[in-house]
Formats: structure tokens, C-alpha cells, sequence
């Protein structure tokens, strides 16, 4: 027998007569608790043994309750196909699931599109309230034909649901034919709350998608039932409003996409992929979202093909993709014309990397391209304004940082033919046509010599003089002005360019000249009028200077006629230059009579005393020649402030343009001061007097001018940077590096671009200058001046708060953030055994190391692994 | 007191798309569309749309900040979906059969 007959272990039914009651079936609690508990897989089970062991009518209603949980969570779980499977096998099997298993069945027949059957008992007014729930709903989730539904027979003609589901059907027809009128969809036939409401929500979001009102059509949306029939709707209209959707679509909701945007929106899809892919920067990820986009684009916009395959060739190139594949993925090359190559520019422009030359070279292929493709002509304002932008690239790069960029890029470069396999002739042609190989674009002179003579305006002139003042030699700077003079004849500033530099080289009558020539042009300019009193001044003390004196009085006369010679402390210095005449003449009385004069004006006989010495040693006099014309000492009572008095005379240097000393003999006393007196001394004064110390070696008193005028803040806090940079000893370079680079940040962002002139100007100096032995340990660490506005504020705070001027090389001055580790930290000096116990590594050997030590520490700007020079490899 | 005044379009808008020029238009035609536009958005009605409309004049009249927005307007980094033109989108009336077909889908 193939089935083992079970009679034997079956429990006997208890005998319940006349009671009516059930009969209690072992551990049906047990069941119940489980399907209570939604664990539908087990309590079958149990049921099963039960009734096994039972096979009471009890027990198989008790399984076959079991089975409709089970049923149910199958169908739930999307498994509709066993769901349905498991309820056949049941209702077959026990007699008793017809009964008990009406509710789930209707599920089933619901999947089946069995509508006469699930819809069937809605005839009967008896209907249990639960099971006509169950009912609606499953209308609402299951039923996804309409006509099907106003069709069916089992429910009379005029049943609700009928004349509901026929209005939306001929709603649905109108709304996806064409234009609608609003009363269209009132429907009063179908209910809200009815399960067919999702549907007529979803005909409103159709009518305002196709008015392209996609607010409210998204709206309507957000309001369907996520799980009713109709919402399977829902992701393909998201797509046609471009919103986004995860996954791809279905078939059938991509064809209807496509029948209705068109395919636009599978491209947009494909672009955001492909916009994503790029993101991770994963090769892997990337080709194949290529490839579908190149394909979906020659579907849906033929005309983007090409501008596609250039902006992708150029995001390739930057993450350096392997070229075939990604040529294969594009199929075939991008076109290499004049967008391609603004492109590919902009892209090297902004990827902040030190690549000036680079840069310059495609800008240089857009320029040909441009030209030939007729954007804008070979001399044409659009060429200039080019010309310039390329300088202006090429200026941001450090100057050492380009030199050997330059030299490395004139090397290795051999154009940019690999770009050129695989072009059309238009295109080849353009690049055959410049054979002669021309690195003008790596010259800031020649892009500006350009700029300017294809459009020659202030503001080009301006920044190429700029950039010239910077060469150590001048007649580069005289050659611009001279070639913005020839341009613009009008305009005064070259004038005034000329005037400077021809006085700085003592070539006064040349520098009359120019002066005369400005003040022809404009008289009035406050520019000029300044230049024509400091080149007075110069030309006395030139005369000063070859004993000249009646010239001198001439000169004396015409300055003290200037309007602008009245202003200020200049009254003062006009004096003194009369008293070193009469120092000259020896003439005691008149020296004399000058000297009240000067300490009438000053108000102070020290500032009268020291602005009488430099003016002495303006005219070529030494103190021997006028120590009898002095006081020997400088009284000062305790009321009188020297430093307010010195402060003054310095900036009086400044503004008649001589160069003024401090004597050393008064140090200690205006250090004292210095520290005493903050806050009551102007910045132009204190900066001077900082300078004017320098001069004559008195580091400390500079350094303390620079500590003052730090705590006062504002706008002159980079010009103090810079004074506490030059004031600082020669073994603290890393510290005055990060001051003039803190400086250059802080004048960038103030537009101060003299601070920045200054910045430079030190730098250049110090490694033109003959250098020394700490100087040779600056010039291996040479940096460049970027910094960020932490660190920028960093190196402030830390300036700010250092007040005294460092004298102890043994305790290195240490940096808290994290731009620059200037000395090995204490960890490091104490693990390292050969600088133990030793505070200075003289050995030239030690010294070597430990630069290189530092120049690891300070976590230096990593130079970027090299890479091709663009022509050099494979390209798209 | 007169002060030159930085147009502040963005580097991604065209200038000549804002008023509505073809891209080789001179001097003349930037000018005269210029005028309509100002006439469709006087400044006292429609002040934003007033302000987009000069600055993009700004930029096109001077031939240097016209180059320079010409140079500087490729961005590489653009998503690439901003390469389709903005217009609305067309959308077909397909009648209810591709709509229910996506219903009908398993």
C-alpha cells in the first residue's frame, strides 16, 4: 500500500452530543497565536500534524484557516502564481474550504482577471461587510481593465461600480486623445471614497500633464494609491515630468514615454546615468552609461551627437580613461574644433593644477580654430581680450613654478597631431596651416605685446606694466610704458611710469621731460601734481648734491609755489633742505633760525633734529658736516614722545620721496616708546618708522613697529606681515614665508595690489641678493604664495600674538596649523638620537638633511605625477 | 552719480538666447532687440526680467566682456543634461491603448 493508513494513531473524536459547542482542538491556541502573529509558514505546519493526528472536522477547518493565512502571505509577497497554486490545492482537498476560504479566494480570482467571480457575491445583499471590503479593494489593487469591469456580466447594468467604470473609460479614451474641457472629469459617477477613486485621480494628473502643468499633475499624483491599479501609471508619467526614477522603466512604459515625449526623455535618463557614472569615477561604471547615451542620443537628438561626444571626450580626458574604449563607447572620435578645444581649456582651467603652458597651448588651438571656423577675427577685439586671459593664466602661476613649467613644456611638446587622427580635412587643415611651431603663449610679455596692439586699452596696459615693473630689469617696464604711450598719447599714466623710473635712475631732465609732457596732458591729475613735487624735491637734492646752491633756491621757489607743497609735514622737509644750504654756506646764524623754524613746524625738536640729518644726507652732506649745526643731544623732557616724533618724520620721508634713517643711538629709547605709545601712532607712520629701522639694521625696533601695527588691524595688516617679514632674522625663514604669503592672500583679497608688488618684489630681492647660508636653505624651500583664508588667518593670529622679537635659535618658533611644520616637533627631536643633547647640527652634511627633513615635514604641495603632454598619447 | 555697473548674468546663460538674437548678429540687430525686449519688460512691470534683459545687453555691446563670456561660458562641468535646449518638452496625445498597456504589464 502506498499510502500508509494513519487510523491507528488517530486521537477518537470526544463524543460532545446535543451541546451544539465545538470540539476542542489540542493546541489551536498554539495556531492561532502564530497566524496572530502573521507566522503563517509555521502554524501551518502545526495544523498539519494536528489534524493529522485528530482528523477531526475541527482540525481541517483549524488547517485550512492556516492555509488561507498562508495563501494570503504568499500573495503578499508578490507570489501570486503559488498563492493561487496553494488555493487550488486546498479547495480540492477539504471539504470545508469553500467556506472558509471566500475571502482569499477572491484575491485569486481578482489576479485572474476572473471578474464575473470576484465580483459575483457583490450581488448578494447579505454579503458580509468584511468580504465586500475585501472585494473593492481588490477592484481598487487588481483590477486593470476598465472596459473589462463596466462590461461584466455579473453585475447588473446599472450597478455603481458598472456606470463608474464606463465614465472612466471614456474619460481616459478623451484625456489621451487630445485636449479635454474641465467638466470631463467631475465624474460624479465615481465615488471617492469607491475603489475606483485612485483611477479618477490619475485621469486629472493625465489632463494637467498634457496642459504642461506639471505642479499639479505631480500633486495629483503624490494623492493615488500607491498600491491601487492605477499607480502602476505613476513612474512613467514621473519620467515624462523629468523627474527623477529609480531603475528603468518597464518595456511598455518606456514605449509609452517614447510615443509621448518622444525619446527626450530616455535621453535625459541616459545623460544623468552618464552624469553619475562620471562621479564615481569608476572606468567601469562610466563606458557602458557611454555607450547608452551616445546610442539613446542618436535616437532622440541626432543634432546633439556631436557636442555630446566633445563634452564627453573632454570629462574622459580628465579622468585620463583608456582612449580606445572610450573612442569604441563614443563611436569614434569627438570633433576637434574650436568648441572642443574652449572646452578642453576651460576644463585644465579649472582643475587647479599648476598647468599655465598647458592651458595657454589649447587656448592657442581654440584661437586658430576659432579663426578659421570664423567665431571671431585673427585681430579682432575677441583675439585680444584672448590674448589677455592667456597672460593673466600664465601670471597666476609662481614665477620660479613657470620657469620650469616653460622650459619643461618647450621640451616635451611636439603639438597636438594625435588629436587630429580621424578628423575631418576642415579640421586637419586648420592645424597643417601653423606649421611653423610658435610658443609665443608661454611668454606673459608677448601675449600682452598682442593683446595690446590689437586692442590697445588702460586696463590691458595697466596689467602688462604691472607685470613688467616685476623683471629686475627696467627697461622692460620702460618699454611698455613707452609702448602704451605710443598707443594711447592721452592717457598719463606711461608719463608717469617714465617720470619714476627715469628718476630712480637719477636721469632727471629726462624725467622733466616726461613730467612736462603729463602735466600737458592733464595738470590737475593729483597723480601728476604729486609726481611734479617728489621730482622737485629730487632735482634739489640733486643740486644738493653738486653744491648747486642757487639752483637749489630755484628749485625752492618753484616747489614752495606748488599748491600740494603746502599740504602736511611738507612745509617742513622744504625748510630742512634750506637749512642743509646754509649748513653748506656754513652760515650758523640762518642754520640756526631754519632749525626753530622746522621744530615750529614739527612741533618737536627731536623730529626737527632728525628730519634735518636726512635731509642733510639727502643733499650729500655726512653728519661730520653738520654735527655743529645740530645739538649734540636731543632733549626731551619725559612728556615729549620720541617715537610719535620719529613716526612722523618717516612718514614725511614717504611722502617727499626720500629715503630717511633712524639713528641707532635712539633704539632703546623708541623700543621702549614703541611698546608704550600703540594705539596712538597712524599706520603709514608706524610702517615707515618700521622701514626706516630697517635701514639701518634695527630689527628689533621694526619688529616691534610691525607688532604695533598688527593689534591695531584694518586694512594696513598685510603691509605689517610684510614689515615683520623683512624684520624677522635670516634663520626664521620658514615664518617669514608664511608672512609674505599671508600677506599676498590678504592683499588679493583687499585688491591691494601694491602689497602684493611689495610681496614679490621682497621675494625676488632676497634670491636675486648674494646669498648666505640660511638663504641657501630658503631658496631649496622655495614655495609659492598660495594659501587658504584658514591658513592665512592662521599665520596672522600667530603673528599677532607674538609680540617679542625672537633671539633664541635653539627654541624654534612652532606653528599650529597645519600648512607648514617648521621644525621637527619635540617627538621627533627626541627620537632622533643624532640631534640629541645637540642644539645646533652645524656640519653642513646635518644641515642638508634637516632642510630636507623640513621640506618633508611641511607636507609641501605634492607634485602631481607627470603626465603626458597633451599630443603626446593616445587622445579621443 | 553715473557708475559702471558688472552685469551679472550667469556664465552658463547665452546673452543672445536672452534677447533673442542669432549668433551672428551685429551691433544693430543686438541693439534694436534689445529695445523690444525693454518694451515687452519695462523695468516698473517686470523689474527681474528687466535686469536680465540689460545685463545681457551689457555683456553683448562691449566687444571685450562679449569675448571674455565667450571664452569663459564652456563649462566642462556642466551636467551633460543641460546640453538639450530648455524648451517644453512635446507631448503626443497617443490615444488610451499605450496607456493601459503599461497597466496590463506584469
Amino acid at each position: 500500500m502506498r499510502v500508509k493508513s494513519n487510523k491507528e494513531t488517530k486521537l477518537p473524536h470526544p463524543p460532545v452530543r446535543g451541546t451544539g459547542a465545538t470540539v476542542p482542538v489540542p493546541q489551536e491556541e498554539e495556531v492561532r497565536d502564530l497566524l496572530a502573529k502573521g507566522k503563517a509558514k509555521p502554524a501551518v505546519e502545526l495544523a498539519k500534524e494536528i489534524h493529522k493526528r485528530c482528523g477531526w472536522p475541527e482540525s481541517e477547518a483549524l488547517l485550512v484557516d492556516a492555509y488561507a493565512a498562508r495563501i494570503q502571505s504568499l500573495w503578499k509577497t508578490g507570489l501570486q502564481e503559488e498563492a493561487k497554486a496553494l488555493f487550488e490545492l486546498v479547495h480540492q482537498r477539504y471539504s470545508c474550504a469553500a467556506a472558509r476560504l471566500r475571502e482569499v479566494g477572491v484575491l485569486v480570482r481578482a489576479s485572474d482577471g476572473n471578474l464575473e467571480e470576484l465580483l459575483r457575491p457583490l450581488n448578494d445583499p447579505a454579503l458580509p461587510q468584511e468580504i465586500r471590503r475585501t472585494i473593492e479593494k481588490a477592484i481598487g489593487r487588481h483590477v486593470f481593465d476598465l472596459s473589462a469591469l463596466a462590461e461584466c456580466a455579473a453585475l447588473p447594468l446599472d450597478h455603481a461600480l458598472r456606470t463608474a467604470a464606463a465614465a472612466l473609460v471614456r474619460a481616459f479614451a478623451a484625456v489621451t486623445t487630445g485636449p479635454i474641457e474641465e467638466a470631463t472629469l467631475v465624474l460624479p459617477e465615481v465615488s471617492h471614497r469607491g475603489p475606483l477613486a485612485s483611477w479618477k485621480i490619475l485621469l486629472c494628473a493625465i489632463a494637467y500633464f498634457y496642459r504642461q502643468d506639471d505642479a499639479a499633475c505631480e500633486k495629483c499624483l503624490k494623492t493615488v494609491d500607491p498600491d491601487s491599479a492605477p499607480a502602476r501609471l505613476i513612474p512613467a508619467l514621473r519620467t515624462m515630468l523629468r523627474a527623477r526614477t529609480d531603475g528603468r522603466l518597464a518595456a511598455a512604459a518606456d514605449s509609452l514615454v517614447a510615443r509621448v515625449c518622444g525619446s527626450k526623455v530616455s535621453l535625459e535618463r541616459s545623460l544623468q546615468a552618464l552624469d553619475s557614472a562620471f562621479k564615481t569615477r569608476d572606468q567601469g561604471k562610466i563606458l557602458p552609461e557611454i555607450q547608452r547615451a551616445m546610442t539613446t542620443c542618436e535616437v532622440a537628438y541626432p543634432q546633439l551627437v556631436e557636442r555630446l561626444r566633445q563634452h564627453i571626450s573632454v570629462r574622459a580626458l580628465q579622468l585620463e580613461l583608456p582612449t580606445k574604449k572610450v573612442r569604441a563607447a563614443l563611436g569614434g572620435a569627438s570633433t576637434k574644433n574650436a568648441y572642443f578645444w574652449r572646452l578642453y581649456a576651460r576644463s585644465l582651467e579649472n582643475s587647479r593644477e599648476p598647468v599655465g603652458p598647458v592651458t595657454c597651448a589649447l587656448w592657442e588651438q581654440f584661437r586658430r580654430h576659432a579663426v578659421a571656423e570664423g567665431w571671431f577675427g585673427e585681430n579682432g577685439p575677441e583675439a585680444a581680450a584672448l590674448y589677455l586671459h592667456m597672460a593673466v593664466l600664465l601670471l597666476e602661476v609662481p614665477v620660479d613654478t613657470l620657469e620650469e613649467l616653460e622650459s619643461n613644456f618647450a621640451e616635451q611638446f611636439s603639438g597636438f597631431q594625435a588629436f587630429y587622427e580621424d578628423q575631418p580635412p576642415a579640421i586637419r587643415a586648420v592645424e597643417a596651416k601653423y606649421k611653423k611651431r610658435d610658443l609665443y603663449f608661454l611668454s606673459p610679455s608677448k601675449l600682452f605685446e598682442r593683446a595690446c596692439s590689437i586692442d590697445p586699452h588702460r586696463e590691458a596696459f595697466e596689467q602688462w606694466l604691472n607685470w613688467a615693473r616685476q623683471e629686475s630689469d627696467w627697461r622692460v617696464a620702460d618699454y611698455v610704458a613707452e609702448s602704451w604711450h605710443r598707443a594711447i598719447p592721452n592717457h598719463s599714466e606711461p608719463l608717469l611710469y617714465l617720470m619714476e623710473s627715469a628718476e630712480k635712475r637719477a636721469a632727471l631732465t629726462k624725467a622733466t621731460a616726461f613730467l612736462e609732457e603729463a602735466q600737458k596732458l592733464d595738470a590737475v591729475n593729483p597723480e601728476v601734481r604729486r609726481a611734479a613735487f617728489r621730482l622737485l624735491i629730487a632735482q634739489a637734492g640733486r643740486h644738493l648734491r653738486q653744491r648747486k646752491l642757487h639752483l637749489v633756491e630755484q628749485d625752492l621757489a618753484a616747489l614752495e609755489a606748488l599748491p600740494q607743497a603746502q599740504v602736511g609735514d611738507r612745509p617742513a622737509f622744504l625748510v630742512a633742505l634750506r637749512w642743509a644750504c646754509q649748513v653748506i654756506r656754513k652760515d650758523a646764524r640762518m642754520g640756526s633760525s631754519f632749525l626753530s623754524q622746522i621744530v615750529h613746524l614739527l612741533g618737536s625738536a627731536a623730529a626737527a633734529t632728525l628730519a634735518c640729518e636726512n635731509a642733510g644726507a639727502f643733499g650729500g652732506l655726512t653728519p661730520a658736516d653738520f654735527e655743529s649745526h645740530l645739538p649734540q643731544k636731543v632733549s626731551l623732557d619725559l612728556s615729549d614722545s620720541l617715537v610719535s616724533a620719529t613716526a612722523r618724520v618717516c612718514g614725511l620721508g614717504d611722502d617727499v620721496g626720500a629715503t630717511f634713517t633712524i639713528p641707532t643711538a635712539w633704539h632703546d629709547r623708541l623700543l621702549q616708546e614703541l611698546t608704550n605709545a600703540r594705539g596712538r601712532l597712524e599706520d603709514r607712520q608706524l610702517e615707515m618708522l618700521g622701514k626706516a629701522a630697517l635701514r639701518t639694521n634695527q630689527t628689533e625696533l621694526a619688529y616691534a613697529a610691525s607688532v604695533a601695527g598688527l593689534e591695531m588691524g584694518g586694512d594696513a595688516e598685510a603691509r605689517f606681515l610684510l614689515l615683520r617679514a623683512r624684520a624677522l632674522p635670516e634663520w626664521e625663514f620658514e615664518r617669514r614665508n608664511d608672512c609674505i604669503a599671508a600677506a599676498v592672500e590678504l592683499g588679493r583679497r583687499r585688491r591691494d595690489t601694491s602689497v602684493i608688488n611689495e610681496a614679490v618684489e621682497l621675494r625676488r630681492g632676497r634670491r636675486n641678493a648674494k646669498r648666505n647660508f640660511f638663504d641657501w636653505l630658503d631658496f631649496e624651500d622655495w614655495h609659492d604664495f598660495s594659501m587658504t583664508t584658514e591658513q592665512m588667518q592662521a599665520v596672522l593670529q600667530r603673528e599677532k600674538h607674538s609680540p617679542t622679537f625672537p633671539t633664541d635659535r635653539s627654541d624654534p618658533f612652532r606653528v599650529s596649523f597645519s600648512r607648514e611644520t617648521m621644525f621637527l616637533d619635540d617627538e621627533d627631536l627626541e627620537n632622533d638620537e643624532d640631534l640629541e643633547n645637540d642644539d645646533e647640527p652645524f656640519t653642513l652634511e646635518d644641515m642638508a638633511r634637516l632642510a630636507a627633513e623640513m621640506g618633508h615635514a611641511r607636507g609641501r604641495r605634492q607634485k602631481r605625477a607627470r603626465r603626458d603632454l597633451p599630443g603626446q598619447g593616445d587622445l579621443f | 552719480m553715473k557708475t559702471e555697473r558688472q552685469a551679472n548674468i550667469r556664465l552658463n546663460e547665452d546673452p543672445r538666447e536672452i534677447l533673442g538674437v542669432p549668433p551672428d548678429a551685429g551691433d544693430e540687430r543686438i541693439r534694436e532687440a534689445y529695445l523690444s525686449k525693454v518694451k515687452e519688460n519695462p523695468p516698473d512691470r517686470a523689474p527681474a526680467a528687466f535686469e536680465r534683459i540689460r545685463d545681457a545687453y551689457e555683456v553683448l555691446r562691449d566687444p571685450r566682456r562679449r569675448a571674455l563670456h565667450m571664452f569663459l561660458s564652456a563649462d566642462p562641468h556642466a551636467p551633460l543634461l543641460s546640453l538639450l535646449p530648455a524648451s517644453k518638452q512635446e507631448r503626443k496625445f497617443t490615444g488610451p491603448e499605450p496607456w493601459l498597456a503599461v497597466l496590463r504589464e506584469k
